[in-house]
């Protein structure tokens, strides 16, 4: 496969080999209506105009290919499956759009939610079909199979957990065990199952996959603390009432006027305007921000361990290792 | 992995100033009083290498948790 233009880094190329593996799979779909440029929106980072939109690939979506090359597979074999994560997670972020309705720039916010539930529907379509592209690699049906099913069943474990999440009460979500119940079914289940096909594709040897599995779990827990820690930093999770990792420690560990101004702000239903840079202030005085660092550094560490033990039967993990730093 | 003796020793450290000291001193002599893991112990000591007790002034906060850095950064 080659390149028109010069990316530097092994992401950029890699990245750029799943942008294409993509945009032959959106030249399938029938062009009515400006259909296809709206299933491209949904892949693509806030633009002015659609045609300097160029598919934004994430991280994530990187992973099978990375996982594939450090068990001793080809890249390859691994696009399309890395082609379905990048589908995969975009229809995810279409659909908690619309169930969130907080943004008007979002594909819901702007054309509504049955046109933005047809995209998302179209997504997830998109991405199966990516598996199965899988067999023109050189990939024996068995493992397509089986690529299939770690998909399917990883999602529909990320669907549970995202449903947890919408019909949980605030009272309930004042819980660390909750918390990460829901985060591992439903933020985690990206990387693990990433990285679960990256290595499925690559080795027969079971031990290996789980290994590999059990590394993007705890990958994801750790994103997800960050992600958590920069909602605050920014305060937007404030702004929203969402209860997280750092919340939940200062709820459960603060007393006084500390926790009362924190319970009227996420758990009571109130009136009460969330003011960020006062809520922000309380969680790093009451060592929140600090306990939740120490959260992710715990699932980094649990990463990090995996690595090693796939090291030292030959994977190789540099790259991989680089999400860790 | 819900942890009773890490929330208490972080508790501990940012609510009671002569403990904040002592870790800033020698930070395992507060460690060994909490019936923290191996593991835990290790992550405890890693953030503090790293970014110390952690408050909105710390240095190295924006270069760990800003939009830039780690698995936010977009790929070109």
């Amino acid at each position: 496969m080659t390149l028109n233009c010069h990316p530097t880094t092994w992401e950029e190329r890699q990245s750029e080999f799943v942008r294409r593996e993509i945009e032959v799979l959106l030249a399938s779909l029938s062009d009515s209506v400006g259909f296809n440029d709206l299933v491209k929106e949904a892949l693509t980072k806030n633009s002015s105009s659609l045609s300097a939109r160029t598919i934004y690939v994430r991280q994530w979506a990187l992973l099978p290919l990375m996982v594939c090359e450090s068990v001793g597979g080809h890249y390859e074999q691994a696009l399309p499956a890395s082609a379905a994560i990048q589908l995969l997670m975009a229809a995810g972020e279409v659909f908690d759009d619309i169930e969130d309705a907080d943004s008007s720039e979002s594909l819901s916010g702007k054309y509504g939610s049955a046109v933005a539930t047809n995209i998302a529907t179209t997504l997830l379509i998109l991405a199966e079909r990516a598996i199965t592209l899988l067999k023109g690699r050189g990939v024996a049906d068995c493992n397509v199979v089986r690529v299939m099913d770690a998909v399917n069943s990883l999602y529909a474990i990320a669907c549970a957990g995202q449903h947890l999440d919408l019909t949980i009460t605030p009272e309930m979500a004042v819980s660390e065990d909750t918390y990460l119940r829901i985060a591992c079914m439903k933020s985690a289940s990206t990387p693990e199952c990433a990285c679960h096909i990256g290595a499925l594709l690559a080795t027969e040897n079971q031990e290996l996959i789980d290994k590999f599995t059990i590394f993007g779990r705890n990958l994801g827990m750790a994103s997800q603390i960050a992600n958590d820690i920069q909602g605050i930093i920014r305060g937007s999770d404030i702004v929203k009432r969402k209860i997280t990792l750092p919340m939940i420690y200062a709820l459960t560990q603060t007393e006084g006027e500390a926790r009362n101004q924190l319970k009227l702000t996420f758990v009571e239903p109130s009136e009460l305007v969330p003011d960020p840079r006062r809520i922000t202030d309380l969680l790093f005085h009451y060592g929140a921000i600090h306990y939740a660092t120490i959260k992710m550094e715990l699932y980094k560490q649990h990463a990090l361990d995996i690595l090693s033990e796939v090291k030292s039967v030959g994977a190789s993990v540099e790259r991989l290792k680089l999400f860790l730093e | 992995m819900k942890s009773q003796a890490l929330q208490e020793l972080v508790k501990k450290i940012f609510g009671d100033e002569e403990t904040k000291h002592q870790f800033l001193k020698d930070p395992d002599s507060v460690l060994s009083q909490f019936s923290l893991t191996e593991q835990e112990k290790k992550a405890v000591l890693n953030t503090h290498a790293k970014l110390g007790l952690v408050n909105s002034d710390s240095p190295q906060l924006e270069a760990t948790f800003g939009p830039t850095s780690g698995w936010w950064a977009p790929i070109p």
